[in-house]
């Protein structure tokens, strides 16, 4: 650097500014060389590992499934491996994952692999193939649709998130999260519960029985004050029952060949036993006519139900016959306002509310990935007013360093020029700190380009994580 | 004043879009906005309207465009009513765009500084008039739902459950729509009728004089007539009731077209 030349304050700007300059360009050309050789390492250093219904049959996930009672001893025995931070396991029928923060990336992807390989007693190699493995975004996403219920064997199942929950509080109580992944949690929720609440993923039942409840309210509106007749007292029957009672019907009348069954059945739902042999009067009197019974015969024919139409003077029923061999004349169906479905045509309204789930999930992924970006923003943002605090007092150093060591050359000023000149070479390292700083706080969209942006500024201006705490 | 018409339609036609989307995508989001649309553009037409009046000195229903904007009034108000009380979410998407249609031909329509004959200055013809427009409106909601019974029926029994199996309400609701509607739409005719004849005895000298607009009437009256009695009895209900409530509405119409034929009745 040349001698800074001796005179008034006005001669000092070129001064100030070559210095700036010079110090800041030196910086960057300094940590550009270091960068290109060292491999990113994120923010984050989220993992997750795990295998699912889809990747491993139920032997394997039986095997590598957790007992819920020796969970916390689990959870913490995995957060006190080196370099586990933060740890969550899922263990559910169809799925067993960990969900991990990490110091580095690498060494705690083995750490978990070899910690599921101890505690399912399968080999490393057989495990291996079964698992997926996702970093970072791709370990929220996850996440964030299991919560959901996108990734579940039955699409759309609501039973996940309530899982999910439990063992969130089984990891918050054996003291193994923290603020990343309770704050990843919790988005989860969020996002999860958006999906229900925006889409109607999970309005359409996907199980013979409570289709028959999807046909009924269709026609009948609510159930609360439909009459329901079960014929038989079959398994199949009562199952069915329990789904129309879960509606809201409350009068249930049960007829049955032999007196004892009706009567057993019927009071499980607090329900009536009515003869079986004045079958027509108590048709007539219901509003859905559910035949569940073992005989091999037709016992409501075409007439009969011509018939129980002009007693009930047209009010519209709903005969679902669930039995095979077939208990009600399909024909009935073609008398007005008789409708009627057998095993097959509730059959095909699953089929049609799966194919519906389907056409929600594309809505329900769109959300996901809109709550997944915003929660990746939070993170970074989180993450992100440290550095921009970090930069400003890096560059101030600088200036004062640079400042005092251009003073010791140049000889004692006098209070107003060492004034002008400190104001000076703070404002020139200030515009060009100005547009670094700006860039770092529009960030929140693009995660990968973002992240590699502020590793960049960090590597730079040399802001490590010790200063961060 | 205009712009208090613009802004009505513009809430309306936004609400209308916002009801088209939530049907067919079923997002209950877009159906709550399209309501809170239609409320806010049903307010400003009310304002209008009232508006309208206090400059012409007149209820507005005395020419054909006037007429439009008040029927596209009743429209949206007894839509309003219907979905309150039986939360269909699909109405707006059946109502809304003939609500849209009515108000675009009322603009098109449009005559300033609209003078009307003394004849129709009379009270007489305000009550006759709007009861008659609400009446029509009612009568159209007897209609949809007819229709969207029948749609619903046809998913249910020929048991393919497609795009309207899950976007349509429940046959019960359709129903008990339709007969809502009906009632109300038949008392209103009843009383449209009967302030008609007085005006008549006023106006032209008879209370009845065969008019083809009186006949019209008659006949649509007579047809919804029958169908009140037969659902009175219970014995029609569901799909015929609904094949009923469609003729009726065509007659409806027919009645309403009656005034551009040779008619003493040809003001609308």
């Amino acid at each position: 650097m040349r001698a800074p030349p001796q005179g008034a304050a006005g001669v000092c700007f070129g001064d100030a500014m070559r210095l700036a300059v010079e110090t800041a360009s030196g910086l960057v050309r300094s940590q550009l060389r270091r960068l290109k050789s060292s491999s990113g390492n994120s923010i984050l250093n989220l993992l997750l590992v795990g295998l699912n219904h889809r990747t491993a049959g139920l032997e394997t996930r039986e095997l590598a499934s957790f007992d819920e009672s020796g969970l916390p001893e689990a959870l913490r025995r995995l957060a006190g491996r080196p370099g586990v931070e933060e740890v969550i396991i899922f263990s559910t029928c169809n799925r067993v994952e960990l969900l991990a923060r990490v110091e580095k990336k690498p060494e705690g992807l083995e750490t978990l692999e070899s910690f599921l390989s101890e505690t399912s007693s399968l080999t490393g190699e057989h495990l291996s193939r079964k698992l997926y493995r996702y970093h970072d975004d791709q370990a929220i996403r996850h996440v964030f649709r299991v919560a959901s219920s996108l990734d579940s064997m039955i699409l759309g199942e609501p039973q996940i998130l309530g899982q999910l929950k439990s063992f969130y509080s089984i990891a918050v109580e054996a003291g193994t999260t923290g603020t990343y992944l309770n704050g990843l949690l919790q988005a989860a929720f969020h996002a999860a519960k958006r999906v229900r609440s925006e889409t109607s993923i999970g309005d359409y039942s996907v199980s013979v029985s409570s289709a028959a409840v999807d046909l009924a309210r269709k026609i009948l509106g609510e159930l609360q004050k439909a009459a329901i007749l079960i014929v038989g007292a079959g398994k199949m029957g009562e199952l069915a029952v329990r789904h129309l009672a879960g509606a809201g019907a409350k009068l249930i009348r049960v007829a049955n060949r032999s007196p004892a069954a009706a009567h057993d059945l019927a009071q499980k739902f607090r329900g009536e036993a009515v003869p079986f042999d004045n079958l027509m009067k108590w048709i007539s009197l219901s509003d859905v006519v559910l035949t569940s019974t073992g005989s091999p015969e037709i016992l409501i024919a075409r007439p009969m139900a011509e018939e129980v139409m002009m007693q009930r003077k047209n009010e519209p029923i709903v005969f679902i016959d669930i039995s095979v061999p077939r208990n009600v004349d399909p024909r009935v169906g073609t008398i007005d306002n008789v409708f009627y479905y057998n095993v097959d045509d509730l059959g095909a309204v699953v089929d049609a509310n799966l194919q519906e789930r389907r056409k929600e999930a594309v809505l329900a992924e769109k959300i996901v990935e809109q709550e997944v970006e915003s929660f990746c923003a939070r993170l970074r943002s989180l993450d992100r007013s440290p550095v921009v605090a970090q930069l400003q007092r890096r560059i101030e150093e600088i200036c004062q360093a640079e400042l005092e060591r251009y003073l010791k050359r140049s000889g004692p000023r006098s209070e107003k020029e060492l004034q002008e000149l400190e104001w000076m070479v703070s404002r020139i390292a200030g515009k060009i700190a100005h547009p670094l700083i700006t860039q770092m706080k529009s960030l929140s969209h693009d995660s990968l380009h973002d992240e590699a942006y502020l590793d960049t500024i960090k590597r730079i201006f040399k802001l490590q994580k010790n200063s961060e705490t | 004043m205009a712009w208090v018409l613009q802004i009505t339609m513009a809430l309306y036609t936004v609400g209308l879009l916002h009801s088209l989307f939530g049907f067919y995508q079923k997002r209950k989001l877009f159906i709550n906005l399209a309501l809170i649309l239609v409320v806010a553009g049903f307010a400003s037409h009310t304002a209008f309207l009232i508006l309208l009046g206090i400059e012409r000195r007149h209820v507005p229903i005395t020419n054909l465009p006037e007429s439009l904007c008040f029927f596209a009034w009743s429209l949206t108000l007894t839509f309003i009513v219907a979905y309150f009380r039986y939360k269909i979410n699909v109405l707006g998407a059946f109502v809304l765009p003939l609500v849209s249609s009515l108000m675009i031909l009322s603009e098109l329509a449009w005559e300033e500084n609209h003078a009307i004959p003394p004849i129709l200055k009379s009270n007489w013809v305000y009550f006759h008039g709007s009861v008659a427009f609400l009446a029509y409106a009612a009568f159209f909601l007897t209609f949809i739902s007819g229709v969207l019974y029948l749609i619903q029926e046809k998913e249910l029994k020929s048991k393919k459950f497609r795009f309207f199996y899950f976007r349509l309400p429940s046959l019960q609701v359709c129903d008990e729509l339709l007969r809502r509607s009906l009632f109300a739409g038949f008392v209103l005719m009843s009383i449209t009728i009967i302030t008609g004849a007085f005006w008549a005895q006023q106006a032209w000298g008879h209370f009845w004089s065969w008019d083809p607009k009186q006949t019209t009437s008659l006949i649509t009256w007579a047809i919804y007539l029958i169908l009140v009695l037969y659902r009175l009895s219970s014995s029609w209900r569901g799909r015929r009731a609904a094949y009923i409530s469609i003729v009726g509405f065509v007659s409806a119409l027919f009645t309403f077209s009656m005034s551009w034929f040779r008619s003493l009745h040809a003001y609308l």
